[in-house]
């Protein structure tokens, strides 16, 4: 299991390593240097080669991005034209936010879709499978902007159950100490993964189902319940976590619409103004973030495989 | 029998499917005292499992008892609600399944799933289940039992597999072990040590069994009483002495002259015409009628009631036991089988079609940046599948290779197709060195070398039409125009004795057997010198293999075809074989002609080999010195002669210098034995 990890861990820092070198690449990319794109087209080429130098812009690319690494280190991002603030303290007050969003939406969808799809796999081919098949179906196939808007007129504007802005503290805590202004964000959010996961584990339960392991376990004179606990349960987890990690960076991006559409001012809303306002080291600061988010997500899943399925921990 | 353990009274089963319902079981009666054993026999879907399946009722989804009782213990198990059966199942009545590598739970360790059974029905605690899990893990011979515990099952052989789930079947010492074949999916050498195993367990326990196979080798030594199975139906039910010296229904006697082993030179294994009812429909009459050569309109109208005492059987014109006694082959479904003159010779020369020289293959362990190497001795991380292997096939000869799994058969039948090529060593087909081809020569050569595999379905693209995939070898050869090629197909089909009309249907329309059929037929399209044929009968029941077999000689004799015959079943090999080849991890331990190897085996593998098989006759002889153990891996050989760790004669020698190949007593039948 260790040197398992270890194995993984070193490859992750490889992607990482690459991840810096795309995002570096595309800062250089912006058409007419970023140079251009700060100062704007009314620029004169002195103030341009004025700001080349200044940011070190004119040395050659190699050079740069030791430099660029180097800074990424040491924990700097560049600082925000627009907010005056360091892309460093801008992220580490909004990524805690996103993440918030993001993992409670995760641990709802997660807490809801393996009973749905266990359910959905017993009674198959029954009435409860092919309702939630529909609703599911519905649910995947809607946009998450058009959700948000349901939901808000439903239970913020007629039933005045829920309020449809975010909670707008600056801390976790305080976030989560206005719950209900957190319901909405959350559950628009989680029901499209809910419709995605349900799905994915209605169709692993069956597969399990149908092993033989299970009919030995039946001839050993276990019940179904326990059948499905003890035996099914873990291996039909396998594929879901597969799921799981690669809807991480998904979820940074599903969360990009959501933020704005509530006002809940996290990553994606920052992300939704710089790009506004063409702020390109937050940009490229939340790029870099989801990048490594992505890298983590594949982490997490064979950290997850290896934990569920012995036979993944015992190839080195 | 006063006071049976099991007694099944017509049973009917049926299962319902999306638009129709098989009568899998349609009036089985069965009983069987405590302690006593049966075996179930009979070819694939007479329903020899869903019999052992409806005891336990688990049955497969669908599937019902529609009518009558089974009564274990004095319980209606046919009608007793799920609690009841749950505290029988694994309890009083075991079962262990067909495949060792699926019916173990990948997540649990081994030692969770041998116990839980006891904590399902005793009333010990968690520790004490372990500790008698661990010792029933060393009744049924799994070697350092408490390692064990923590593994889980992909860390095991398949033997040792099935082993656990033997365990797991006994570990409440259940009154009834039901066994479905527990030993199809294993090698010779494994499938005799897990049947000693069951044989001595039972005697142990004091258990009854019944051991459901479609091997009559299986059964012949280890039951006493047989039941076979025929459309959903008993066909005959015999103390088992009596009924292989003795049988009185047509189908079994059928069953017994398909055996390789009955068969002599004189007279070919005899196949059964035919296929067993499909049973969607509750057929009139006998059911065996329509492959019957007795048949007469009685039997098409009246269905025979299975009559008799101990010895019973469902048949309007049985054989007569006086005939039978002498030679119980002798009058089989084809009565001419017994009169046709022996077969000519193939025609054979001794121009060497194909000669292997010091042909070797290793595959790197693993590959990829982050590979680690193993360090071992000599070359580290590396597979040796095959090692250095030398033969020679003539033309319109029939090589056969025996051995174990993983044994590098399968590796060599792909080197000498040129699918793969050897690390080491040259292989000559028809006086050129086949890695010396060029690529159009390579096309060319394919031509005379055909492969035939042991699944022809899994090999065919299940969307094509019989006439594309007849066709395919064709059109990439560029031979003929399209008529032409329509001609061949129809050619090829009437070869092998299937209808022209198969060219419009699809590859699962047809049966196991018409499916080798095809193999052979796509094979046999670009009319090769030789055809590879890797475990061709493996999956075939032995009235189907018979005709296969048959097959397979008579083209040879029209055509001159040279086979290379791999197979791990010596009787067939034996019956087919003119030079037979025996592996052992990735080496040809011996070599020879067919009859001096086979009767008169020299190397300690061969014979530890030929004495795991379990001939189809109750009296033969106990076998000699069987294999035990299991082949080592071939990522770390042994050193010196590779069989010294498994070899009961082993000396210092063995390990210290590879032994060289000898050829003592008969021309042509070389070893490779320090020891000879």
């Amino acid at each position: 299991m260790i040197p398992f990890l270890v194995k993984r861990l070193a490859q992750a820092a490889v992607v990482l390593l690459l991840v810096s070198v795309i995002v570096f690449a595309l800062l250089h990319l912006l058409p007419g240097g970023p140079a251009r794109a700060i100062l704007g087209v009314q620029a004169t080429p002195e103030a341009l080669a004025h700001f080349n130098h200044q940011q070190g812009y004119d040395r050659s690319l190699p050079e740069q991005y030791v430099g660029y690494l180097g800074r990424l280190f040491t924990g700097d991002l560049g600082e925000s034209y627009k907010l005056n603030q360091s892309v460093l303290s801008l992220l580490g007050e909004r990524l805690p936010r996103t993440a918030l969003l993001a993992g409670l939406s995760l641990a709802l969808a997660a807490a809801l879709a393996v009973p749905l799809g266990i359910l959905q796999a017993v009674r198959r081919g029954r009435a409860a499978d092919h309702v939630l098949t529909g609703v599911a179906f519905l649910a995947y196939a809607t946009p998450v902007f058009f959700l948000g808007l349901v939901l808000i007129l439903v239970f913020s504007q007629e039933l005045r159950l829920l309020p449809a802005e975010a909670p707008q503290a600056d801390s976790v805590g305080g976030i989560l100490a206005d719950a209900p202004a957190l319901v909405l964000p959350v559950v628009t959010t989680a029901l499209g993964i809910i419709a995605a996961f349900s799905r994915y584990m209605r169709s692993a339960v069956l597969d399990n189902l149908g092993e033989e392991y299970v009919r030995t376990a039946r001839a050993k004179g276990q019940s179904g319940a326990r059948i499905m606990a003890r035996h099914v349960l873990r291996n039909a987890l396998i594929p879901l976590a597969t799921l799981l990690g690669l809807y991480l960076p998904t979820l940074f991006s599903g969360t990009l619409v959501v933020e704005s559409m509530f006002n809940y001012p996290g990553m994606g809303l920052l992300f939704w103004n710089a790009a506004q306002a063409s702020d390109f080291p937050v940009l490229l600061g939340v790029t870099l973030v989801v990048g490594v988010a992505t890298v983590l997500g594949s982490l997490i899943t064979d950290i997850a495989y290896a934990v569920l399925d012995p036979r993944i921990r015992s190839v080195p | 029998m006063t006071h049976p353990l099991l007694r099944i009274e017509d049973l009917r089963v049926e299962i319902a499917g999306r638009d129709r319902t098989v009568h899998a079981l349609d009036g089985v009666s069965l009983d069987l005292a405590p302690g006593d054993s049966l075996g179930i026999v009979g070819e694939s879907g007479c329903g020899k499992t869903m019999t052992a399946l409806s005891v336990l009722r688990l049955l497969p989804p669908g599937g019902r008892i529609t009518g009558g009782r089974i009564l274990f213990d004095g319980t209606d198990l046919a009608a007793a609600p799920e609690p009841v059966l749950r505290g029988i199942r694994g309890n009083t009545l075991g079962m262990v399944f067909q495949d060792p590598l699926t019916c173990l739970n990948p997540t649990l360790t081994i030692g969770a799933q041998v116990a839980e059974p006891l904590l399902l029905h005793g009333s010990l605690s968690k520790a004490e289940a372990r500790s008698r899990a661990e010792e029933m893990l060393r009744l049924v011979g799994l070697p350092r039992p408490a390692e064990r515990m923590a593994h889980y099952p992909h860390q095991l052989s398949g033997g040792m597999r099935q082993r656990v789930a033997i365990a797991m079947a006994l570990i409440c010492e259940p009154r009834l072990l039901i066994a479905d074949e527990p030993t199809t999916a294993l090698d010779a050498s494994t499938r005799h040590q897990i049947l000693e195993l069951i044989d001595d367990l039972r005697e142990r326990l004091g258990m009854a069994l019944i051991l459901v196979t479609h091997d009559l080798g299986v059964i012949a030594r280890r039951v006493d009483r047989v039941a076979v199975m025929y459309g959903g139906r008993i066909a005959e039910r015999a103390p088992v002495r009596r009924l292989f010296t003795t049988p009185r229904h047509r189908y079994t006697q059928a069953l017994l002259a398909a055996l390789p082993e009955r068969a002599t030179a004189g007279r070919p294994p005899a196949g059964i015409p035919g296929l067993p009812p499909s049973l969607l429909t509750r057929p009139t009459g006998c059911r065996f009628a329509p492959r019957c050569g007795f048949a007469g309109d009685r039997c098409r109208t009246t269905e025979p009631d299975l009559a008799g005492g101990e010895h019973s059987f469902a048949c309007f014109h049985p054989v007569d036991p006086a005939v039978t006694r002498t030679d119980p082959a002798a009058a089989a479904t084809d009565p001419a089988a017994g009169l046709r003159a022996p077969a000519a010779p193939p025609e054979r020369s001794d121009e060497p079609l194909l000669r292997l020289s010091g042909v070797a293959k290793t595959y790197p362990l693993r590959a990829g940046p982050f590979a680690r190497r193993r360090s071992g001795e000599g070359r580290a991380g590396e597979i040796s599948a095959v090692a250095g292997i030398s033969l020679t096939v003539r033309r319109g000869e029939t090589f056969g290779i025996v051995g174990e799994s993983g044994s590098g058969k399968s590796t060599l039948g792909r080197l000498i197709v040129g699918l793969e090529a050897p690390t080491e060593g040259t292989i000559r087909f028809a006086g050129r060195d086949i890695s010396t081809l060029t690529r159009r020569e390579l096309r060319a050569h394919r031509r005379n070398v055909q492969l035939m595999f042991q699944d022809s379905y899994a090999a065919m693209d299940p969307r094509m039409r019989v006439g594309a995939v007849l066709r395919e070898p064709l059109v990439i050869q560029g031979i003929g125009n399209k008529a032409e090629q329509r001609r061949r197909i129809a050619e090829l089909l009437d070869d092998v004795g299937l209808p022209r009309g198969a060219v419009d249907r699809y590859p699962h329309e047809f049966s196991g057997g018409q499916r080798q059929r095809l193999g052979l037929a796509r094979a046999l399209a670009l009319a090769p010198a030789l055809v590879v044929a890797d475990e061709p009968l493996s999956a075939l029941d032995v009235s189907v293999q018979a005709q296969i077999l048959r097959l397979m000689r008579e083209l040879q004799r029209e055509k001159g075809i040279g086979y290379l015959f791999i197979s791990h079943d010596l009787a067939v090999v034996r019956h087919l074989a003119d030079t037979v080849g025996v592996m052992y991890l990735g080496k040809l331990v011996e070599t020879g002609p067919a009859r001096s190897v086979l009767t008169r085996p020299l190397h300690p593998y061969t014979q530890g080999l030929l004495a795991t098989v379990s001939p189809p006759d109750p009296d033969a002889a106990a076998p000699g010195t069987p294999l035990s153990g299991e082949a080592p891996s071939a990522a770390a050989p042994p050193s010196g002669c590779r069989f010294r760790t498994r070899c009961p004669h082993a000396v210092a020698l063995c390990a210290d210098s590879e032994p060289p190949v000898a050829e003592p007593f008969v021309a042509g039948h070389r070893v490779a034995c320090h020891l000879v």
